[in-house]
């Protein structure tokens, strides 16, 4: 069974994400994902508005992480939420972005510990565990529990980029979300999943694995492509040399990318993004092209697509184009 | 003269088209902020509903982007033949 998901950034005014999320469950999209940053108008706010305009589409954040947010806080708000919106509430977490998490002085520390144990606290919170939690990074007592009931079904989907992650969210995950939209990439991160699952020994298809992308529709190739080069400036800029490396992209260039985004020199910067930057970091171009570039990625093993920014270069329009002249495709031959 | 007024003016046959031009207005403003809160959350019902083009749809459509962006608002009420409305949406 494939799923289709769509991101949204709450940068903008809740009436229009809402309005687009309402729009996007009319059309037959599975999920919604919320980013969560400081900077952006609240995640748990967002949903909480988007689940009561919706009935039928599963919503959550797309991810949260567990150093600003502590992972007791993440289950409160997951369980409320499901309130709202019963059974349709899914929580997705990472380790969050360094760029972000230094602007408040936090440092990332044992990514992988911290995410694994905050996965197991926000399990025994909605779960009502009564003994205590003894962990590394988290400890929380035996009185540390909800006084309120809590659906105990909601899937925790693990947000991953490198191998160590990619094999935790296989091993301990409902769902994996991978952060990459280059069939190589996404073919080598489902391999690690995979490893992942079969050391815990659990099935794959116990993971619903997720590609995360960065996506855009438009009427033709090249209006399409416009939007993403600011997204792919920033990830060429924050990609570590070996990815850089695997997709022969100049390690130089991408310095130059970064030393120009971090002096605000964006014109510079975007100017920089070439041809082979956009295919290798977003999926984009018109709906028959990401339809062939999404049916290639669903070959790697994903069960789930989801649909990241900028979308397109008008929101709306492109998730009119994506519902109606590519979901259809995918749901018939489901 | 009643928003709700002007919008029974507007002919059955050009109230869908003139439902999502209207929300491409609301939707790519610069200042959106200046819809209302309340105002937004009824626009967001109809919309759930898939009354956007119904009388109290367009009414509370056409309430927000008078005041959001009027200029591209009498722009599509003249696109759309409806000069009568153009001339009373100032004055409300």
């Amino acid at each position: 069974m494939k799923s289709f998901g769509i991101e949204f950034v709450p940068m903008d005014l809740y009436w229009r994400t809402t309005y687009y999320t309402i729009q996007a469950e009319r059309l037959g999209y599975d999920s919604i994902w919320i980013t969560d940053h400081f900077n952006n108008r609240n995640v748990y706010v967002s949903l909480t508005v988007m689940a009561n305009y919706t009935n039928r589409i599963r919503l959550g954040p797309g991810v949260t992480n567990p150093y600003l947010v502590h992972p007791v806080m993440t289950a409160q708000s997951v369980a409320s939420l499901d309130e709202v919106a019963p059974g349709r509430v899914i929580c997705g977490i990472g380790a969050g972005d360094r760029t972000t998490l230094d602007m408040v002085g936090i440092e990332m520390k044992s990514p992988l510990r911290t995410v694994r144990e905050a996965v197991e606290v926000i399990r025994r919170q909605i779960a009502r565990e009564k003994g205590s939690y003894e962990g590394r990074v988290y400890t929380t007592s035996a009185g540390a529990r909800f006084n309120f009931k809590v659906n105990q079904n909601i899937p925790i989907y693990i947000g991953a980029q490198g191998p160590k992650m990619l094999r935790l969210a296989g091993a301990i995950g409902d769902g994996a979300l991978i952060n990459a939209s280059h069939p190589d990439d996404i073919e080598n991160a489902v391999k690690q999943i995979r490893r992942g699952a079969e050391k815990a020994n659990r099935k794959i298809n116990e993971v619903d694995i997720a590609a995360y992308t960065s996506f855009s529709v438009a009427d033709n190739e090249k209006n399409a492509r416009k939007p993403v080069i600011p997204v792919v400036a920033y990830i060429v800029a924050g990609s570590p040399p070996s990815i850089l490396e695997k997709h022969s992209i100049s390690i130089d260039k991408a310095e130059q990318i970064r030393s120009d985004l971090a002096n605000r020199r964006w014109g510079e910067a975007f100017s920089a993004v070439d041809s082979d930057m956009i295919d290798t970091f977003s999926v984009c171009g018109s709906p028959d092209q990401c339809t062939d570039k999404i049916e290639s990625l669903f070959k790697t093993g994903i069960t789930h697509f989801v649909t990241g920014s900028p979308l397109g270069p008008n929101i709306r329009a492109a998730i009119n184009l994506f519902g109606e002249e590519i979901l259809p495709y995918f749901k018939e031959l489901s | 003269m009643e928003y709700r007024e002007l919008v029974k003016s507007i002919p059955l046959t050009l109230r869908e088209t003139l439902s999502e031009k209207l929300m491409d207005i609301m939707l790519e403003a610069k200042d959106g902020s200046k819809v209302s809160s309340s105002l937004a959350k009824m626009i967001l019902f109809y919309w759930q509903r898939d009354q956007l083009a119904s009388e109290a749809g367009l009414t509370n459509l056409l309430k927000a982007v008078a005041g959001l962006d009027p200029i591209k608002t009498a722009t599509v009420m003249d696109d759309f033949g409806l000069k009568e409305i153009k001339l009373v949406l100032r004055p409300i």
